[in-house]
This record gives structure tokens, sequence and C-alpha cells, in this order.
């Protein structure tokens, strides 16, 4: 800490975290002594490095439980059971682990099966349309030909007509 | 040292990705305390911590053939511990799973006063202190829960925490700031 040596207070330039590596013992032997120096006239420092002081000594007081005699043995045993599972289970669980959590794959496989069909109606030619389309040509195909034996006759009939002379005489 | 233990723990990783159980068995002996108390501090339920950190060594074990020793084992183990600690968090099992501290500290409570230990006032004390800590340590938010308990407890540094919280080093520098703030506010108090 350059500064502290020119009476710069940690506090004044936003430096908390020199005075928290202090507090926590992290600070090199060097620079304790320097803010020890700066501690020893800066009261508002002081006051900082005694309350998280505080905090750091109630923190320390929180004791844990023993870690359970069985808990090896039953860390064992769910990697043996995992060793034994089958590829599909496997499968099925990475899947799991990738679905929003609570989504239960009895929802989640009949909707997927209606979203598969969807796509698939939709890729595939509906057969109904397909028929109509057929009927639509039969029966164009069918006035067409019905015109033509309407002009044929015509023709038959114009040629029964006597000459346009001979009528006249 | 601590560059020797480096070495250790990854040399011990990389035997369990050539397939040997006896090192991930000194690996767990080395780990576990220390991975069970970050997740009970985190969780405050013993039962649920222990569960958690099952499934932590499970990842551990399941990932061995992927593992680099790209940073310390250490690192790697308490991000993937606080991985799965705010994962449970998220999932708002945490409220339903916590012990009740009220009730502990009646429980405890009474039995100071049931025995005739001449020092009970001080135990009362004491144990009244603990149930404030762990309270005020609660109402932390998750990420700076977790920040505190890795910077106190086991002592990682900021680029390490950045690491296993996967935010930046000025990030981690926010949280133990705003941490340290909250619980200066609340547990200053107790000096003396």
């Amino acid at each position: 800490m350059k500064n502290t040596k020119d009476n710069a207070c940690p506090l004044q330039k936003g430096d908390t975290e020199l005075l928290l590596r202090y507090c926590a013992g992290s600070l090199a032997a060097g620079r304790v002594a320097e803010v020890e120096r700066h501690v020893g006239v800066c009261p508002e420092c002081r006051s900082w490095v005694e309350q998280q002081q505080t905090v750091w000594q109630a923190l320390e007081a929180w004791e844990v439980e023993p870690v359970s005699a069985d808990f090896d043995a039953a860390l064992f045993a769910r990697i043996a059971r995992e060793e034994k599972r089958s590829g599909w289970q496997r499968w099925r669980e990475a899947w799991r682990r990738l679905l929003p959590g609570g989504l239960d794959w009895r929802v989640a496989a009949p909707a997927g099966a209606v979203a598969l069909l969807l796509v698939l109606g939709l890729a595939v030619e509906n057969p109904f349309r397909r028929e109509q389309a057929k009927a639509m040509v039969k029966l164009e195909a069918r006035e067409i030909e019905q015109a033509e034996r309407a002009l044929e006759d015509l023709e038959m009939l114009r040629q029964l007509e006597p000459p346009e002379e001979e009528t006249r005489l | 040292m601590a560059v020797a233990t480096f070495e250790h723990d990854a040399e011990l990783m990389l035997r369990v990705r050539g397939g040997d159980a006896q090192s991930f068995a000194l690996l767990l002996a080395k780990h576990r305390g220390p991975v069970i108390h970050f997740l009970y501090r985190m969780i405050q339920n013993q039962a649920v911590a222990e569960e958690l950190a099952q499934e932590v060594f499970l990842r551990v074990y399941r990932s061995r053939a992927r593992y680099e020793p790209t940073a310390k084992f250490t690192t790697w183990l308490f991000r993937i511990a606080s991985h799965v600690a705010l994962n449970h968090i998220r999932d708002g099992k945490y409220e339903r799973n916590q012990e009740s501290l009220d009730q502990e500290t009646d429980e405890g409570m009474g039995r100071q006063v049931a025995s005739s230990a001449p020092n009970v006032e001080q135990r009362m004390l004491r144990e009244a202190r603990l149930a404030e800590v762990r309270r005020t340590i609660e109402l932390l938010p998750a990420k700076q829960r977790a920040a505190v308990l890795m910077h106190k407890y086991q002592e990682m540094e900021y680029a390490q925490i950045a690491v296993a919280l996967e935010c930046s080093e000025s990030a981690v520098k926010s949280l133990l700031f705003r941490a340290y703030e909250t619980l200066r506010a609340k547990l200053a108090h107790m000096a003396g």
C-alpha cells in the first residue's frame, strides 16, 4: 500500500479490499505493518477493521456437524449402481437433466408424439386432396370430349344439308 | 506447499481418469469434509448437504474422462459444488429443506437450561449468537453467500472464487463487498 505512507486513507480511496485482506490475514508482512500504522491514526479505518474482525470471529464460531459415517459407502454404492445401468437408462437420465425442472416424461412423451404427427401431417401430401384433383382432371377431359363430339355432329349436319345453289333452283 | 497440493490433487484425478478407484477414494477422503461443510452452510440442513455432496462427487466421477488439469482441483470441485447448491436454491427446494432455526435454538436452549453446568448463561448466549450468525448468512443472496463462504472458510483467492461462480474477478469483489457490508451492519453489535 504505497499511499498509506502518504496518509491516503483506504476507505476514502474506496480500497476496502486492502482492509479486508488485512482482516483475513492474507496481506504480506510488510503491508500489514503499513496498514497497522494507518489504522492507528485513522478512526474510520479502525472502526471498519474492528467491525470486520467481529464478523470474522462470529463466522469462526459457526461450527459444523460431523459427516455421517456411511457417507463414503453410500457414494460408492451410487457409483456402482450407475456403472451397472444400461445405455438407455443413462440416455434417459441425461435428457431428464436437460428438461426443465419438474417436467414429467408422462407429459413430455405424448406432447412430443403429437408434435411429431403434426410435422409429418404437413410434410406428407393429403390423399383426399389428391383424389379431388384426379376427379377435376377427369371432369375436364369429359367436357373436352363432349365439345369435340358436338363439333363432329355439327360437321355431319352440315354435310347432310344440300348445296346452296341447289336450294336456289 | 500449495503448488505441491495442486499437483498432487490433479495427479490423483488424472489417475482416476485412468481407472484408479483408489485415487478417487483418496480425493474423497481429503475433500469430503470441506465440500459438505460448504454445502451445509449454504443450505443449513445437514442431511440435504450430504445428499448434495454425493451429487457433487458423483459428477466428479462421471466427468473423470473429460478432466483436464487446467485449474486447481479444489477450484474445479467448488465450481461443481456451487453449481449444485445454487441450482438447489434456485429450484426452491431450499426453503422446504431448511432446518428450523427457531426450533433448533429453542431446543438447544432447553437443553442448556436443563443442564446444571455453571456456564449455562454463557452457553445460551453462544447459542443465540450462533443462531443470529446463521440467520444473517441465510439472508444473503445465494451468490453473495457462496462467495463469503468460499472466501472465509476455504480461504480461496478472488480468482478461484470467480472460476467457481463463473463470473469475473471484479464481480467477486463486488459480491464480497456487499456481503461483508451487510454482515458488518448486522453483526457488529456482537463485538466484545
